[in-house]
């Protein structure tokens, strides 16, 4: 008997300690995941930039020597910010594995875009840390990163962050946010945003004013609490010395009350702006024209008195007649609209965040809409 | 203060029993390291970690195939268990089997047939012989052993091992390998676990002199270590303390009722599972009574592991599905986990074709974020360290045995093409040629060096047509992307092509080895006991 409890004892004993050193590791890890992450992260940076200094500095650069026009203005934000010309942009799905795409397109256009943009949501994964990467490997080809900024909340791990338990982690998310439930993934990112150090828009919370679309609209939160929140994030990157961030504050028009949303012109740079037609695809959806969801609001977006960026541009080919969309829209297009100073083209080959279906608003392959575009760049 | 080393090889030693502080912490290790395996299994096995399905089961069934088999020999050193001494009764009669072939050097058996004789338990050694060479004989009379003449029997070693059974009137049969050099009180610490009726074999840990002479020696030493020490006790522990090529002492009606030694590449291990099968208990006691010589060129070390992977292989696929019904539980975990050691040839082989497959395809098994991976496998590999170290105090020699056995490594990750080549041979069933291990050094670059020589000169190849790439033809929108992951899968795969270099100096080195006998500086009168 007295044997069989001094086994038990021991055995308990054991798995008790053995369970502590465990938790131990696992503790370090989560607390250390920042840091370890960070040293991989820097260390493939690294890497590729010692393989630039080392390998590819016997290649001769193509496409940032072609954008070399666009240095002047990617490296200093008093220019960027007051462009004294449209500049162009772009999105592609395939930006992870490739900016081919990219090229390839701007080969047909015969004309550069260089802003490159990529969506990031808020979360833990290593995927919601700012994309260092990929905005250093956009930088190396001549371009500036835009991106956009999208405060999902439920990515995060609140047990790990000793956040308490909530039943609609969206309900007055952006409240939370202010309350500093989240300070230590801004904190993350403001600082990674700082060791990229070039220029880079980000277009923080978009749509805040569409109560149908994403957890940041006016379904869980007030329109004050929008305008705490963009200004809370704005200033815990300017506390922490973060100095090349370019703000886009970037409403649905369609939805008329947004000037409720806006955070004050200390807190904002530009103003951004979707213009997609989606042609008769889906049942809500009509063909419209580039003047009717991007003119009609123009005087309104201009009000704000800071340069308008359109930062999705794009028409589907169902409903109508797509190359003369693109035609319509560009021609003119400094004249009709001086305040529009950039075009980003939405060039996505698979879209499915709207529809079940997959969507294709790339260029890629439509020659007729990129002789359209071409013949109306030349009216500028 | 340090405890100044004591290395003497020729000293009678044995391994440290099991204390109860020793049990604890061993159980905490062991706790931690299962925790830590099933939080790496809870990460590892995300449908967001497939990038392509049939690879990512290759890869996890490669990644588990190696944790399984941690798992495994942690599980078996809960059980470490050093047998108690008993003394051995008087008046057992005991013979001493060795067997020479021909070509093996007479004065190997000059010394091992007189160390024989210095064994101070009454015993009758018998020397098997086939060289039909008289000078044999000679030696054999000189130091009172009985010459048997046993030509042209089948199975090599275990054929004349039979023949000689018949033929002797003994009660326990030791088996010494020719270039093992026994100890005066070798019989003394054995004979005794055969009071108990049930005792079938006991086994001795094999240890070797000859590390000094090569890196091969000592690599292939080093391999060793571990398993008779902790590993063999842990077994033993578990009731399955298997019998090892030499040093193993038999109870002669127990091999009499499995209708003698068993006849295979793999023999020791053939005969342990059918003795195990009929109900013989098996004694491992770690202790060192004897050393003997480990191979010292490269060429012969990898003959040795062709031999014992094909074997072992055959081990699988006919003695363990026969004698399954007869075996216990834990015996045949340890057998189906013994004879399943040499695919690490296989899983090696596809761990070095992973990074290939990016280079040249472009594909990659798993979308895994690699300091994510880092993170989570790292208490596995911690723990694992910790074990590897912490079972280290059961070694029979630690002060010359403990450490990292990075040359063990490094021949390991080497004998891949050998350890593969021996899974296919099974797999088709065919045959190798029974190859004696060299008992002495062989000249010239070993043929096994070739696979070595072309997985390094693939990997210098690949690496000059990458950068070739990378300068010339990668487009830019991909090369911005590109640089970390490449690089990174280069680290990845240069870790193994330095281990395979070390594996070709082993060989090269082995060229320039000078012949020598290293029984010759032997001197038995120093044997301390």
């Amino acid at each position: 008997m007295k044997k069989t409890v001094y086994r038990f004892a021991f055995t308990t004993g054991a798995v008790i300690v053995g369970i502590l050193i465990i938790m131990i590791f696992t503790f370090l890890g989560k607390k250390s995941t920042g840091p370890i992450e960070d040293m991989f992260t820097e260390m493939g940076s690294a890497v590729t930039d010692l393989e630039n200094s080392l390998l590819l500095s016997n290649r001769q650069p193509v496409r940032s020597k072609a954008l070399g026009w666009f240095n002047s203005y990617r490296d200093s934000k008093k220019l960027i910010d007051n462009p004294d010309t449209v500049l162009f942009g772009i999105y592609d799905n395939h930006y992870k594995k490739s900016f081919d795409h990219i090229l390839s397109l701007e080969k047909s256009f015969q004309f550069e875009l260089p802003f490159i943009q990529l969506y990031s949501a808020w979360g833990d994964k290593p995927e919601e840390h700012f994309p260092i990467k990929y905005a250093k490997a956009i930088y190396s080809l001549g371009s500036t990163p835009f991106i956009t900024w999208e405060p999902w909340l439920n990515d995060f791990n609140r047990e790990e962050h000793d956040l308490p338990p909530k039943e609609d982690i969206n309900k007055n998310g952006l409240k939370d946010v202010v309350n500093g439930d989240y300070d230590y993934y801004i904190y993350q990112w403001a600082s990674d945003v700082k060791d990229f150090g070039k220029l880079v828009f980000i277009r923080l919370g978009h749509e805040m004013n569409d109560p149908y679309r994403y957890p940041w609209g006016p379904q869980n939160n007030k329109p004050q609490d929008f305008i705490n929140f963009w200004r809370y994030v704005v200033n815990k990157f300017k506390a922490q010395g973060v100095t090349n961030v370019v703000w886009v504050w970037s409403p649905h028009p369609a939805y008329l009350l947004y000037s409720e949303y806006y955070p004050g012109d200390k807190y904002v740079d530009w103003v951004g702006v979707g213009a997609l037609n989606y042609g008769t695809v889906a049942l809500w959806s009509k063909w419209w024209k580039f003047s009717e969801i991007f003119g009609d609001y123009y005087d309104w977006l201009a009000s704000f008195n800071k340069p308008i960026i359109i930062t999705e541009f794009g028409s589907l080919a169902v409903g109508g007649e797509r190359d003369k969309w693109y035609e319509e829209a560009l021609t003119n297009l400094p004249e009709k609209y001086p305040a529009l100073k950039a075009v980003i083209f939405y060039n996505n080959d698979n879209d499915n965040t709207t529809l079940s279906k997959s969507l294709v608003w790339s260029l890629n392959s439509d020659t007729l809409s990129i002789q359209a575009v071409k013949r109306a760049v030349t009216t500028w | 203060m340090l405890r100044k080393k004591d290395k003497d090889f020729w000293k009678y030693r044995e391994a440290r029993g099991v204390t109860n502080t020793d049990r604890f912490i061993y159980r905490v290790l062991f706790v931690a390291g299962v925790l830590s395996i099933i939080r790496f299994a809870d990460w590892w096995f995300r449908a967001e970690h497939i990038e392509s399905l049939p690879l990512f089961v290759l890869l996890s069934l490669i990644t588990w195939y190696g944790i399984v088999r941690i798992f495994l020999i942690w599980l078996n050193y809960l059980k470490v268990k050093k047998p108690e001494f008993v003394l051995a009764e008087e008046g057992l009669k005991v013979a001493i089997f060795t067997t020479s072939s021909p070509g093996e050097p007479l004065s190997m058996f000059d010394k091992t047939l007189e160390a024989c004789a210095n064994i101070t338990y009454p015993h009758t050694t018998y020397l098997l012989d086939d060289t039909q060479d008289p000078e044999f004989k000679k030696v054999a009379e000189k130091h009172g052993a009985v010459w048997l003449n046993l030509v042209g029997l089948p199975g090599a070693k275990a054929g004349k091992v039979n023949a000689a059974l018949k033929m002797i009137e003994e009660d326990f049969v030791l088996i010494m390998d020719p270039d093992h050099i026994p100890f005066p009180n070798f019989l003394d610490k054995v004979l005794g676990y055969f009071k108990d009726e049930k005792v079938g074999f006991v086994q001795v840990a094999q240890t070797y002199y000859n590390q000094y002479r090569s890196f091969t020696a000592k690599g292939a030493a080093e391999q060793t270590y571990t398993f008779y020490g902790p590993t063999l006790m842990g077994l033993f522990g578990y009731g399955s303390s298997v019998a090892i090529g030499a040093n193993c002492t038999f109870r002669k009606k127990a091999l009499e009722s499995i209708g003698g030694h068993g006849v295979g590449l793999a023999e020791d291990l053939i005969t342990s599972v059918r003795l195990h099968a009929k109900g013989w208990k098996s004694v491992f006691t770690p202790i060192v009574v004897s050393r003997g010589l480990v191979p010292e060129d490269f060429g012969s070390f990898c003959k040795q592991q062709l031999k014992w992977s094909r074997g072992v292989f055959e081990v699988l696929f006919t003695e363990i599905p026969q004698h399954y019904k007869g075996l216990s539980f834990w015996q045949r975990v340890s057998y189906l986990t013994i004879s399943t050691y040499y695919l690490v040839g296989l899983t090696s082989f596809l761990y070095f074709t992973i990074p290939f497959l990016y280079f040249w395809l472009d594909v990659l098994p798993a979308n895994m974020n690699f300091g994510e991976f880092i993170i989570q496998g790292a208490p596995i590999v911690i723990i694992a360290i910790s074990i590897y170290l912490f079972v280290q105090r059961w070694l029979s020699h630690p002060d010359a045995e403990r450490g990292f056995h990075w040359r063990g490594m490094i021949l390991k990750t080497a004998t891949w093409p050998v350890f593969m080549l021996g899974s296919l041979l099974s797999l088709v069933n065919a045959d190798i040629p029974y190859i004696p291990t060299a008992k002495k050094a062989v000249k010239g670059l070993s043929p096994y060096t070739r696979p070595l020589i072309l997985h390094v000169v693939l990997f210098v190849l690949t690496l000059g047509y990458v950068i070739y790439e990378r300068l010339t033809i990668v487009s830019e929108g991909v090369l911005v992307l590109t640089g970390d992951q490449i690089w990174g899968m280069f680290a990845f795969a240069g870790v193994s092509v330095i281990l395979v270099i070390g594996g070709i100096f082993a060989a090269y080195e082995s060229k320039n080895l000078p012949e020598e006998e290293p029984w010759q500086k032997v001197d038995l009168k120093k044997i301390k006991t």
